[in-house]
């Protein structure tokens, strides 16, 4: 929640690729970023735009933060909102898609597992796998809600997930999961892993979003300002507020 | 009229009869053991907590799973016990946590499983007098009498073990049956790879993804079931067959015009099946006889997701629609906590809160 009565929080993320990115997005519609600390500092400004305070936030923290109404505008994957939380995408507004950071998130498994295409062959598999292994299928993801999710609308219930934090690709050689549920955005990290997606097996195509969160406390002057700052940005149309 | 806490007293009067066993769990429990039994799915709902060395421990889900727990540890399996619990469970619902008031039973090693199984449905109907709910509705599903009915429609044992996985999850089992009703166009390439080479392709496949070739699904399991697919695409379930399964899962209506219909299209397919309806048609009259003005439904596509249910289940509705009681035989449960041999168990949970509200309406 913003300190002052008027005044927006606009979330970016704080580093990588989705930082530059985004900053190249924004200065395009001529609202350049400022970072003034550099990358060691997590609050800037918007040139021209003193009523925005921008704070930078970790992509998956940026998710959470607009679920939870703590920033106002954020720029982050939708597959975060998705596995932020079970109800995300009902606490966020998805203005526009960004153009760049697209990824999708996929059911991978070992391509040496021959008679699995579809996800009715991996219910099956996962059905007596404990029985045969004396263990639980093991899905290794960073993505809980999405697989349990994905899984639950395929009934499949006997597995459990190994949360991974990074590399979870090689996690089948490494034998901590049996397979994974991942993001992708070429398919080569996959492939040199000999890990091949399901048929079925899309569970979401991400992309870098602008989201305003719908939980923010959005009082009549800050709702024009929003609006002001998005009819800069172009590409939304007005009335945005009016849905908040 | 009875006020909310005499209604209460009741039912701790009724948890405390002489010939049960008041169990007392704690409220913060290994969640491990939930994780086992029930998965992912169920695992979903818990509310976790972690220790500084990565324990994960959870608040009180349910009363099952301990007071089973407990019975294995107490090196009680053999012995007939009869456990009842009253207290507060914990879950998370839409990332929302709620405390719920949970009553209930637990019958394990019972001798006579039907005669539990009643005591069970008795106990259930006490409960819900006590809150004035004399005609609830209530449906019954045989989760026991579906494995016989796959047996004895001479359904393909591979076939058989898919159809009864997806039972209690309607989406999957739909889809399943599209699958039986539609069956792919038979691919004809080449004559089926023999078991030896197909391994061997999947070994070779499996090393040089670097993957273990006993940590996992082995080249023999992947093989066979591979070769299993082919077979399976290559003789569909006969159309008859799937219309009569199709048949059998749309049965839900009043308990005895359900089972003769049923053994009616039995008759009609050919074989007899009178024998396992008889043991529902004994609970659904006792259930009947316990409250009259009870609407009692047999559903056959009635199930609870979790595969350690295993004979006949039920569950009791209100005027608002809501679960009040639940339960039924889950006699591979003990099992797969661990213990040595199946035992026999029975029980049902009661949601207090919602006969309270069902009560004071």
């Amino acid at each position: 929640m913003s300190v002052l009565p008027g005044g927006l929080t606009l979330a970016v993320p704080s580093k990588g690729r989705l930082e530059e990115l985004t900053r190249k997005s924004f200065s395009s519609s001529r609202l350049t970023i400022a970072r003034p600390g550099g990358a060691r500092s997590y609050i800037g400004s918007i040139k021209n735009q003193p009523q925005v305070t921008v704070r930078f936030y970790p992509a998956a923290e940026i998710a959470r933060e607009l679920i939870l109404g703590g920033v106002d505008i954020g720029v982050t994957g939708s597959d975060l909102i998705h596995e932020a939380s079970e109800n995300g995408e009902e606490n966020v507004l998805f203005v526009r898609g960004l153009g760049f950071g697209e990824a999708n998130v996929v059911v991978a498994i070992p391509d040496s597992w021959i008679d699995v295409q579809q996800m009715t062959d991996l219910a099956d598999v996962a059905s007596d796998f404990r029985a045969r292994h004396g263990r639980w299928l093991r899905v290794a993801t960073k993505y809980v809600n999405l697989t349990r999710r994905h899984f639950a609308k395929y009934g499949i219930a006997e597995y459990r997930i190994v949360e991974s934090a990074g590399a979870t690709e090689s996690a089948p050689a490494a034998g901590t999961a049996d397979l994974i549920v991942d993001i992708t955005s070429t398919g080569s990290t996959l492939a040199a892993n000999q890990l091949r997606v399901l048929d079925d097996g899309l569970i979401m195509k991400s992309e870098a979003n602008l989201i305003v969160s719908r939980t923010a406390d959005w009082t009549p002057l800050r709702k024009a300002q929003l609006e002001a700052l998005l009819s800069i940005m172009g590409g939304v149309p007005p009335g945005i507020s009016t849905l908040l | 009229m009875k006020t909310a806490s005499e209604r209460y007293a009741a039912l701790v009067r009724l948890v405390e009869s002489r010939t049960v066993t008041r169990a007392s769990v704690p409220l913060l429990l290994p969640a491990g053991p939930y994780f086992d039994l029930a998965g992912e799915e169920f695992g979903r709902n818990l509310l976790l907590t972690t220790t500084n060395n990565g324990v994960e421990y959870c608040l009180r889900a349910d009363f099952t799973l301990p007071i089973a727990q407990q019975y294995i540890e107490d090196g009680l399996i053999g012995v007939p016990s009869a456990f009842t619990y009253l207290g507060p469970i914990f879950r998370q619902e839409n990332s929302t946590p709620v405390e719920l008031e949970q009553a209930g039973l637990e019958l394990l090693g019972q001798p006579d499983a039907d005669n539990a199984l009643d005591q069970v449905l008795t106990f259930a109907r006490w409960a819900l007098a006590i809150y004035d709910i004399t005609a609830p509705n209530v449906r019954l599903g045989g989760v026991g009498l579906f494995e016989a009915f796959l047996e004895a429609a001479n359904i393909p044992l591979a076939w058989r073990s898919r159809i009864r996985h997806r039972f209690g999850h309607p989406e999957a089992l739909e889809r399943l049956m599209e699958r039986l009703a539609n069956p792919e166009e038979r691919n004809d390439g080449p004559a089926p790879d023999s078991r030896d080479t197909v391994i061997e392709i999947v070994t070779d496949a499996m090393l040089s993804g670097g993957l273990s070739l006993i940590g996992s699904r082995t080249p023999e399991e992947i093989a066979d079931r591979y070769l299993e697919k082919q077979a399976l695409e290559s003789a569909p379930i006969p159309s008859e067959t799937v219309a009569l399964l199709q048949d059998y899962l749309s049965v839900a209506e009043s308990a005895e015009a359900a089972l003769d219909r049923i053994s009616a299209m039995c008759k009609e397919a050919g074989f007899d099946f009178d024998e396992p309806l008889y043991q529902v048609r004994n609970h659904a009259a006792a259930l009947q006889a316990l409250s009259p003005g009870a609407d009692v439904i047999f559903d056959a596509s009635f199930s609870p997701r979790l595969d350690y249910y295993t004979g006949i289940v039920f569950e009791m509705t209100g005027a608002f629609g809501e679960v009040l009681a639940s339960g039924g035989e889950y006699d591979r449960m003990l099992e797969r906590l661990g213990a040595d041999e199946p035992v026999k168990a029975s029980g049902c949970a009661l949601w207090v809160d919602r006969l309270e509200r069902e009560a004071s309406q």
